[in-house]
């Protein structure tokens, strides 16, 4: 295997780990803000973002969008974006 | 690596290298039918999340009371659960990709094992709700609960099941580094099974 070769190949599960790792301490900071109860509408967008970047993560590195057609990518960060602003929207009405 | 290896992984870079060159846009993962489905599923999945942020409107004082009797920390513990399923789905298709079949099974192996430990926890959890006397009609805020959470099991399953049989078949030689597009389908649907999650948990078991 070439150097270039083995360096795609490295490069795709350093990608992998970091994705993986990041969504593990992002889930860790959101169980945290849960069990200390914290409310708001700060608290509220903080929580949603954290979801959304976590989406994100999945749907471009995990799906393997990043890259496709623009299309595609519409339909699923559309679909991401619709379903967490509606979410923030129905919260702020409620506060 | 052996040489099986070494050729896989020049037609990955090949391959990369093209799509570079001519600045086409990358082929979607797996059979291009599962994203039709994905979509779908996923409409019905945004649809029941709005829904429940909605009805939290006019119950809001509801909502905050019966989510603080959640388990946030099971809910918390599947939700790395399913993510650590979705990387090991990741790290078997680089394993196929590089012609490493044995790793491939192992790790679509794993990924079956934490699906297990998840829907194991959520058993524990509504096995806690229902010798409570809780069921859908208790409240809107448990129907919404079960209603949302179940639907997501049954998901759950289902990936479960698609992947089971991707790891059968490669185990069986089914797959190799030219021809996994099985695997990449499946992983694609188990994939959406983990988003559904990631925007499930902090809005039923956290967002208060």
């Amino acid at each position: 295997m070439n150097t270039e070769n083995k360096t795609i190949v490295v490069s795709n599960y350093y990608n992998a780990n970091i994705v993986w790792i990041s969504m593990l301490l992002l889930t860790a900071l959101t169980y945290l803000m849960g069990k200390f109860e914290f409310s708001g509408t700060a608290v509220m967008l903080i929580i949603l973002s954290t979801a959304a970047i976590k989406a994100t993560l999945i749907i471009r590195d995990f799906m393997g969008l990043k890259g496709v057609s623009l299309l595609w990518r519409i339909i699923m960060y559309g679909w991401l974006s619709i379903v967490c602003l509606s979410i923030a929207i129905a919260y702020i009405i409620s506060l | 690596m052996d040489t099986r290896t070494t050729i896989a992984a020049h037609n990955i870079a090949e391959a990369e290298t093209i799509t570079a060159e001519t600045d086409e846009p990358a082929l979607l993962p797996g059979d291009f039918a599962i994203w039709f489905f994905i979509f779908a599923e996923l409409l019905v999945f945004g649809i029941a999340f709005i829904s429940y942020a909605v009805a939290r409107v006019e119950n809001t004082a509801l909502f905050n009371q019966y989510q603080l009797t959640l388990n946030r920390e099971l809910g918390a513990i599947n939700t790395l659960l399913l993510i650590t399923a979705s990387y090991f789905v990741v790290r078997a298709i680089h394993a196929i990709r590089v012609n490493n079949v044995k790793g491939c099974v192992s790790w679509l192996y794993a990924s079956l094992g934490c699906g297990t430990g998840f829907l194991l926890l959520k058993s524990v959890e509504y096995y806690d709700k229902f010798s409570h006397g809780i069921k859908l009609s208790t409240n809107t805020f448990y129907m919404f609960y079960l209603s949302l959470t179940m639907f997501h099991f049954l998901h759950v399953i289902l990936g479960m099941i698609i992947l089971f049989f991707i790891a059968i078949k490669a185990q069986r030689g089914g797959y190799s580094a030219q021809d996994h597009i099985g695997i990449e389908t499946g992983a694609s649907y188990w994939h959406m099974v983990d988003l559904a999650w990631i925007i499930l948990f902090p809005l039923v078991y956290i967002i208060r």
